[in-house]
């Protein structure tokens, strides 16, 4: 089994002379510089998208980096796939170090890859961008930032353009206000300019675009321009990939809540904590007679979500898969299904993907209009691709090299490599004890559509719960299920040395086989959460049978497995961190962030984040999510903590952590990692 | 003398008894969890192509009382276990069923062998023998990685892990284990396992094993509350001899006398094999029972890191007076 992770960076500028902290437009620069880079390339490293490949037959295989939609961000991945060796879950966390300060490394002096989900001022009157463009520009046509944003590859433009030519408007992206003592009510976003009339899509806010109460938003970059953290894990076969993908799927709004890292947009506190929903709405594409706004006359379907979304079906071929789990609106295109089935494929995998194609392709290119080469799975690709749902069923590609995979894609990214490497390994632990007790988490599919929303709610992770199953075992296979007594010495129907198949769960009304629960409650057990319960939400009513937890069977998982030493203690780790998140013994990076801004001298209690304290913010994200080699560039740059007169911990750059407010509600005891 | 072979079967896919507790640091309670599920299950199992009024047993009406409607009808014992000459399988074995799905080179087998403190010492290599025996035959191998020996009276506890170490060196018995070692090089010899290794093993304790044993161990488990906390002179000796240091929870004496006789008994808890010593009229079998061994094994596809089979089997001594 191979894996990989994927680390998304906003790059920012900052110096102390500066009284703002800017989002760097260099991406191309920097990609640059890190393909140019002849030592990085001998030990594997590369742009694949600037250089051919890297070079195979490096001794390392060093990081290798990508451009995303923001011309402000980096993605960087391992040079080559994880494996499932305990000791290489280890590698990780230094490898994503590493990432940074090579990125680091290839920029200029003043400017930083963090790890922050959203830039909080992005969009913000002024100047926010290094270097500055005007708003209102011919492709994204927003009010609030410049065609210049995005990067300039003629796909990620024409994406943004086409997504608001289909849906015959610019996009909206609103986002709840967080009300705060000072804030004014009903609040009405300062920013929305109700004057423009340079392009048609101008009128959006004189129609109503702009509801009172929330922050609004107008481009895909509000949305695509957001860091996350994803895994992709390649599966034994088709069959274990469709498994996998309907394990992972209910977990997908608990990990959302439990990674919250979002609670601000254009410079204002939302009352949200994540990105979701915001991705969502910024690349929306559906008309209005998809959305139900007008009846149905030259387009299909009405479609209830956007194409970035939560899954909306299972694909496994479980037996514990029960009908009444899926949602029978789900709107498929008919066609497409028949010719799949037809093809030979089973009913389930051709419903995901005639759900799939009810979109349309968003960016086509010429050239590949003008002969269907059928070797080549791009056409495919392409529909798949901009189709953001929660999970991600992957294909093998047309050279099969890779096999079945499943991208797992609802986290936040977090300040420290240290905390996504705990949430990274987390899930890849998650997967094993999934694959080797036989894990049955289903759920019916619009209620995980349900927790997703409530995952958005401010400190979900400790006021809110979440739809869960109550039993996550399988049913014990039964004997005489073999159809043979054994003393008889009958052959079994199975013949040969193959275990009984896993009977189906036996069919009680399917309301009965879950429940609302905590995260903590979910993650930690319900005996657990009884016990450390800091949550307002209560945890496991008296008459309430046990949910093990999450972490309870990865431990268990891993007392099964031969573990040494120094691998357990680091995984403890990592566990520990996801456990105290989950219980609100420390904080998620959503909460500590909110706590920043309420605490600054600057804040007036009014939701208003200013430069000032984005500035300071940043400046402390720095500090916390550095290296040791940036941290050293953080001092010269003069973010120094107040108490920087005190004695130093002998580890160098260390000290200035302790400058950071609150870091400890963060990371707890892992601060001197 | 009749032998009792205690089997869980493959408890990886038989729910809660393989979730750890939270506290519970090291316990045997997933030895127990799974014997007891195991033993209820294969009563129901066995009882449901059973005809009511055509149950013959030895103890079929010890379980009457629990036909109440609610409860799923029991086998009898007769039904659900199984005697083949001196030794009875508690519950039977079906061997048919036996088997790993991919070849045994994809897997990482690890067997744990616990020797257990109320068994002579000098039966110690037929022990082995038979425990190794029952799992190559559950598993269908001809070879396990790693056979780890449990011995008796050892423990790596206490807050600090500098005391463990110490009072360590005092536990057990360096020349039975010694002398047991020679049996298990054996098996090591005849190619039946890999590698070799041991459990709870102290610095000081380690150093004096090392000097007399021939075949060396490869893994050393220690059971460490805070497993950051490891007495750095084990880790050096362990890092300086090749041994690899590896994290467990069992406790060491996994089966005593009570527990195996609450497993058994006649009691709400028991599963009617034995009868109630108390009673001269209640059924069952009757006599003095010694917990000899028990016996763990693992088998992990090494590429994926999924546990495909996990279980145990115990035995024990029955002598009728």
């Amino acid at each position: 089994m191979l894996w990989g992770d994927e680390v998304e960076y906003l790059v920012v500028t900052y110096s102390k002379d500066d009284p703002r902290v800017l989002l760097s437009l260099r991406q191309a620069d920097i990609l640059k510089a890190l393909a140019n880079d002849e030592s990085l390339s001998i030990d594997g490293g590369c742009v694949p998208d600037l250089q051919h490949v890297g070079n195979p037959h490096a001794k390392k295989q060093l990081p290798v980096f990508h451009p995303e939609f923001g011309r402000f961000m980096l993605e960087a991945t391992p040079g080559k796939p994880w494996g499932i060796d305990f000791k290489e879950l280890l590698n990780v966390e230094p490898d994503m170090k590493l990432r940074r300060c090579i990125a680091k490394d290839h920029m200029l002096q003043n400017e930083y890859p963090i790890t922050l989900t959203t830039f909080p001022r992005l969009g913000s009157p002024g100047v926010f961008t290094d270097p500055y463009y005007p708003v209102s520009g011919p492709k994204l046509r927003s009010q609030f930032v410049p065609d210049e944003i995005a990067n300039p590859h003629i796909r990620f433009p024409t994406l943004a353009a086409n997504i608001r030519s289909r849906r015959g408007r610019k996009v909206q992206v609103n986002v709840p206000v967080f009300r705060d003592e000072k804030t004014p009510w009903p609040w009405k976003d300062p920013t929305v300019n109700y004057d423009m009339h340079q392009w048609p899509e101008d009128d959006d806010v004189r129609n109503g675009a702009a509801p009172d109460n929330f922050i609004h938003m107008d481009a895909m970059a509000f949305g695509m321009g957001s860091c996350c953290l994803q895994i992709t894990f390649q599966a034994k076969n088709i069959t274990e990939g469709r498994q996998m993908y309907d394990q992972l799927s209910p977990l997908g709004p608990v990990m959302l809540a439990l990674t919250a890292a979002t609670p601000i947009y254009k410079g204002f506190l939302a009352d949200t904590d994540v990105r979701w929903n915001q991705i969502s709405k910024a690349v929306d594409d559906r008309t209005p007679e998809e959305l139900g706004e007008k009846p149905l006359k030259n387009d299909r379907w009405r479609i209830p979500k956007s194409r970035y979304a939560s899954n909306s079906t299972y694909i496994s071929t479980d037996p514990r898969l029960r009908p009444e789990y899926l949602d029978p609106n789900l709107v498929i295109d008919q066609e497409i299904k028949q010719q799949l089935l037809d093809g030979g494929m089973d009913d389930r995998l051709a419903t995901h993907f005639a759900h799939l194609f009810i979109r349309d392709p968003i960016v086509i290119f010429n050239e590949d209009l003008q002969e269907l080469d059928l070797s080549k799975t791009d056409h495919f690709e392409n529909i798949q691709s901009t189709n953001w749902q929660h999970m991600r069923f992957k294909p093998p590609p047309a050279d099969n090299s890779i096999g079945w995979r499943v991208e797992f894609r609802p986290m936040e990214i977090q300040i420290t490599d240290f905390e996504n490497a705990a949430f990274a390994v987390f899930i890849v632990l998650i997967t094993r004890a999934i694959l080797s007790f036989g894990l049955n988490f289903y759920i019916p599919i619009v209620k995980v559509d349900e927790n997703m929303e409530t995952a958005h709610a401010r400190d979900a992770v400790l006021d809110r719960k979440f739809w869960f199953r109550r039993n996550p075992f399988p049913v014990r296979p039964s004997r005489a299920v073999q159809g043979s007594r054994p003393a008889s010495g009958a052959s079994t129907p199975n013949g040969g040395v193959s275990r009984p198949p896993t009977p189906p769960t036996p069919t009680g009304p399917v309301e009965d086989e879950y429940r609302l629960m905590s995260v903590n409650e979910v993650i930690n057990g319900t005996a657990y959460a009884r016990s450390s319960s800091t949550t307002t939400v209560g945890d496991g009513d008296e008459d309430e049978e046990e949910f093990p937890g999450l972490i309870p069977l990865v431990e268990s998982y891993l007392d099964s497995v031969n573990v040494d030493v120094v691998t357990r203690c680091e995984l403890a780790t990592y566990l520990d961190l996801i456990r105290k998140r989950a219980s609100g013994e420390l904080w998620t990076t959503a909460k500590w962030i909110r706590h920043f801004v309420a605490t600054h001298p600057k804040y007036e209690r009014d939701s208003v984040v200013t430069e000032e304290i984005t500035k300071d913010l940043v400046g402390a994200v720095i500090i916390i999510g550095g290296d040791d080699a940036s941290q050293q560039g953080v001092e010269d740059n003069g973010i120094k903590d107040e108490n920087s007169n005190k004695k130093r911990k002998g580890d160098g750059g260390h000290s200035v952590l302790e400058g950071v407010p609150d870091l400890g509600r963060l990371l707890g005891r892992f601060i001197r990692r | 003398m009749v032998k009792l072979i205690l089997s869980t079967g493959n408890i990886v896919s038989g729910g809660p008894s393989i979730i750890r507790k939270p506290g519970a640091y090291r316990s045997n309670l997933e030895l127990t969890n799974s014997l007891r599920s195991n033993f209820l299950a294969a009563q129901q199992d066995y009882a449901e192509e059973i005809p009511e009024s055509n149950g013959s047993g030895l103890s079929d009406d010890s379980t009457d009382f629990l036909r109440d409607g609610s409860e799923p009808a029991l086998a009898p014992v007769s039904a659900w276990t199984e005697q083949e000459g001196d030794v009875i399988y508690v519950p039977r074995i079906d061997w048919s069923t036996a088997g790993l799905q991919e070849e045994p080179s994809q897997y990482d087998i690890t067997v744990k062998l616990f020797f257990l403190p109320t068994a002579p010492i000098s039966d110690r290599a037929q022990y082995a023998k038979e425990a190794l025996d029952l799992v190559l035959k559950e598993l269908q191998v001809p070879e396990v990685g790693l056979l780890i020996v449990s011995f008796p009276g050892m423990s790596f506890e206490g807050d600090c892990e500098w005391e463990a170490d110490r009072v360590n060196a005092s536990q057990g018995n360096d020349e039975d284990e010694i002398a047991t070692w020679l049996a298990i090089e054996d098996l090591h010899r005849r190619g039946l396992v890999k590698n070799l290794g041991i459990a709870e093993f102290g610095t000081e304790k380690l150093a004096r094993f090392l000097k007399k044993v021939q075949i060396r161990p490869t893994a050393n488990q220690i059971n460490i509350k805070n497993c950051c906390n490891v007495p750095p002179p084990l880790i050096k000796l362990a890092k300086d001899q090749g041994i690899e240091l590896l994290v467990h929870t069992d406790t060491t004496d996994i089966l005593s006398h009570g527990t195996l006789r609450g497993l058994l008994g006649p009691g709400l808890q028991g599963a009617g094999v034995l009868a109630d010593p108390e009673d001269d009229t209640s059924e069952g079998l009757k006599g003095d029972l010694t917990p000899q061994w028990v016996v763990k094994y693992t088998a992990v596809v090494r590429d994926r890191g999924v546990i495909e089979n996990k279980g145990y089997f115990a035995s024990a001594g029955l002598t009728t007076n």
